[in-house]
This record gives C-alpha cells, sequence and structure tokens, in this order.
C-alpha cells in the first residue's frame, strides 16, 4: 500500500508533508519518556510486518499492521508509523522518499481511527474490537489511497473495488493477529491496550 | 507489575517471528528489467517477490522527455516494441495502486551491428562479409548476455537482512536519543 516516487503531483505531495508534520507534532506533543521503549518496539515490529507478503493475485500486498500500532499506542501511533515508513523507504525503497508524507498519512490516520473505533466497542468484546480495530485500519488506508490517487485521475471507484479486494485477505489476517493479541493483552495486561498513553 | 517487564519481551518475539517470515521475500515494490536482443527491446516487470506485474502499463520516452509509445504487459510480465528512435529512452512502468518504477536504456546500447560495422571501416578485410559474422556474435552475446544481466539486476535489487536489522537498530536507536533528549529535559 506504499505510493512509489513520481506518481502523485507535486501539490498532493507538499500537502501530505505538511498534514504529516502537523500530526507529527501532535502526536510528538503526546508523547512521554515513558512511553518510549514500547513505541520503539512497535515501531520495529511495524517497520519489518510490511516485508511479510501475502502472495495473492492480482497484485501483490503485504501486512501493515496499521491498525495494531493503532491500539497500541492511541495518538502516539502517528509517530511510530511515521518513523516505520521513513525506514521503509529509505532501507527497501519501499514507497517513495517524496511519498513519505503522503505514505504516512495513508497509515498514519487509519491507525488513529481504528484505536478509536476499538476503545468504543472494547467493552463488548475484546476479540471483536481486536478484529475490527485490525480490519478498520487497513480499510481506512485503502479510502485514503483512492483518494490519493484519484488526484492522478484514477477512477475512485475503481481503485477503490481493485484495492479492497487486493487487500481482502490482509483485513483478515490482520483482523486475526489483532484480535488474538488485544484477547491476549486483556488477559495479562489489560491496561496497555485501548490505550492508557495518552 | 510482572507482566509489565514481560510485555516489551512479548512485543519482541513478536518482532522476531516478522523477521523469520519476512527473510525470503523483501521489499515490496515493482522492478522492471529491459534488455536489447537484436532491434527489438524487451521488457519484463515484476513485483519485488518475483510475480509480474500482469495488465501493467508501460510508457516509453525519449531523451527530451516526449512519450513514444505505450502498451500493456502481458501475462508474463512482459511487454516487447521495436525502439522508433535510436535516442536514449526512458521506459516507465506503472502497476496498480500507485506502484511505479523506470528504467534506462542509452544510445550506444540501442545502435545496432550494422551501424558500428560501418564505423570501423574494415569491410574490405573479409570475403564473406563482416556483417553476417557480426550479427550472428551478437544473436548469440545477447542470449548469454540476458540471463547474466538478469542476475546483476537481481543483486541489485534484493535487499538484505542487514538492512532489516539495522532499520530496526536504527529506531531503537532514534528513539533511544528522543528519550535521552526528553528525560534531559526534565532534570
Amino acid at each position: 500500500m506504499h505510493i512509489s516516487d513520481g506518481v502523485l503531483s507535486a501539490p498532493v505531495v507538499i500537502g501530505g508533508y505538511v498534514a504529516t508534520t502537523a500530526l507529527a507534532g501532535a502526536s510528538l506533543y503526546k508523547l512521554k519518556p515513558e512511553h518510549i521503549p514500547r513505541v520503539a518496539i512497535i515501531t520495529s515490529a511495524f517497520f519489518v510486518a510490511s516485508l511479510i507478503h501475502i502472495p495473492l493475485r492480482p497484485t501483490s500486498v503485504h501486512l501493515i499492521l496499521n491498525g495494531l500500532v493503532g491500539m497500541l499506542l492511541g495518538p502516539v501511533a502517528f509517530i511510530s508509523i511515521l518513523v516505520g515508513i521513513i525506514f521503509q523507504a529509505l532501507l527497501f525503497q519501499h514507497g517513495g522518499i517524496t511519498t513519505i508524507g503522503t505514505n504516512a498519512l495513508m497509515m498514519g490516520l487509519p491507525a488513529i481511527l481504528s484505536w478509536w473505533f476499538f476503545s468504543l466497542i472494547r467493552q463488548m468484546n475484546v476479540s471483536v474490537a481486536g478484529f475490527v480495530g485490525g480490519a478498520s485500519g487497513i480499510l481506512f488506508g485503502v479510502f485514503i489511497l483512492a483518494i490519493l490517487l484519484v488526484t492522478t485521475g484514477s477512477e475512485f471507484i475503481g481503485v477503490v473495488r481493485i484495492a479492497i479486494l487486493a487487500h481482502l485477505p490482509v483485513m483478515v489476517i490482520e483482523g486475526l493477529i489483532c484480535g488474538s493479541v488485544s484477547t491476549f493483552l486483556m488477559k495479562v495486561r489489560p491496561e496497555i491496550i485501548g490505550c492508557k498513553i495518552c | 507489575m510482572n507482566f509489565i517487564h514481560r510485555l516489551p519481551q512479548i512485543i519482541l518475539l513478536f518482532a522476531l517471528c516478522f523477521i523469520l517470515f519476512a527473510s525470503p521475500a523483501f521489499a515490496h515494490k515493482v522492478n522492471i528489467f529491459a534488455y536489447l536482443e537484436g532491434d527489438t527491446l524487451y521488457t519484463e516487470s515484476y513485483f519485488s517477490d518475483g510475480r509480474k506485474v500482469e495488465g501493467g502499463t508501460i510508457e516509453v520516452y525519449d531523451s527530451q522527455g516526449n512519450k513514444l509509445l505505450e502498451g500493456k504487459t502481458n501475462k508474463e510480465g512482459q511487454f516487447n516494441f521495436k525502439p522508433p528512435k535510436k535516442s536514449a529512452l526512458k521506459i516507465v512502468l506503472i502497476a496498480s495502486m500507485g506502484h511505479k518504477n523506470s528504467c534506462t536504456i542509452s544510445a550506444d546500447e540501442l545502435l545496432d551491428a550494422g551501424d558500428r560495422v560501418q564505423g570501423t571501416g574494415h569491410r574490405e578485410a573479409s570475403e564473406i562479409g563482416l556483417e553476417p559474422i557480426k550479427q550472428i556474435i551478437e544473436t548469440s552475446l545477447d542470449e548469454r548476455l540476458v540471463p547474466i544481466m538478469r542476475g546483476l539486476k537481481k543483486i541489485e535489487e534484493k535487499g538484505s537482512f542487514r538492512d532489516l536489522l539495522g532499520g530496526i537498530g536504527y529506531i531503537f536507536g532514534i528513539f533511544g536519543v528522543v528519550l535521552y533528549f526528553m528525560t534531559k529535559r526534565k532534570d
């Protein structure tokens, strides 16, 4: 779900950077010293997760885990995802350098949304909330991707259909991962999820 | 309280599992490989996990940035064309969902065998004619060189395990520095 260099037009790229800088600033403001070890570990998990491919046609997709980052870090998730994306771009040419801003928006905003979703329904059933949180991270990301690609002249509905189809397996897998992680954490350490970080 | 100390280890374990899963398939991006055989330019497009790009758009530009032609890759991720111009060519691959990559073919590579033979001025040296021999050599050389070039390209693109571990190290390091400054400010 990473956009390469040269796909988006200059105003979109610059807009992406501006919005990302603002959100990263807000996210940094929320960051407290005692959160940092957790943020560092989750960031590295996010950094590595995108190298896990799910071999399904027609395009190649991989895990993203932005929902999990959101659920575990809350508003601080944005800075975590930004750092992860910068290193994915630098070390793996995974998404472009100019598109770091837009890519961070595409994965960071949904992370915060899935945190919000998760906290909304966790009282009812934590496993279901985890599944919804994980899957919605991808779903919102796909919508943002489609909006960004519309600026290049693609048709919105067409992109959404292709991207959702391609990411359906990822949504299910990440939903399952997030569901089991949140069930597990709920048992061993309930205060870490749904996020008391803020 | 016990779990508070254990949690980072649990997450680290997750991260390690990811590394183990991840090692065979590196970096998700699209690649394009182009080579000349005879007077035809062959391109092959594939995702970094080795799967072919089906139905990707190929656009060919000359050195001035004028679009010369456009086409779609077939099931094998290939798209072949005869270069309409003997200038440097930029071949751009646009795959679905924001994936894009390009490669360039220099003008030298496009000069065909005939041009080079005329340039040397030794035509009289051969009774049977240099040109056919030259062409035969070129063709067989192309055949042998293509797999080597393909291999080189693969090596060039392949991420390494070191990059992966290095990235994790960088992330820890950066957050370490952040932590240092945050706690220092408090003192």
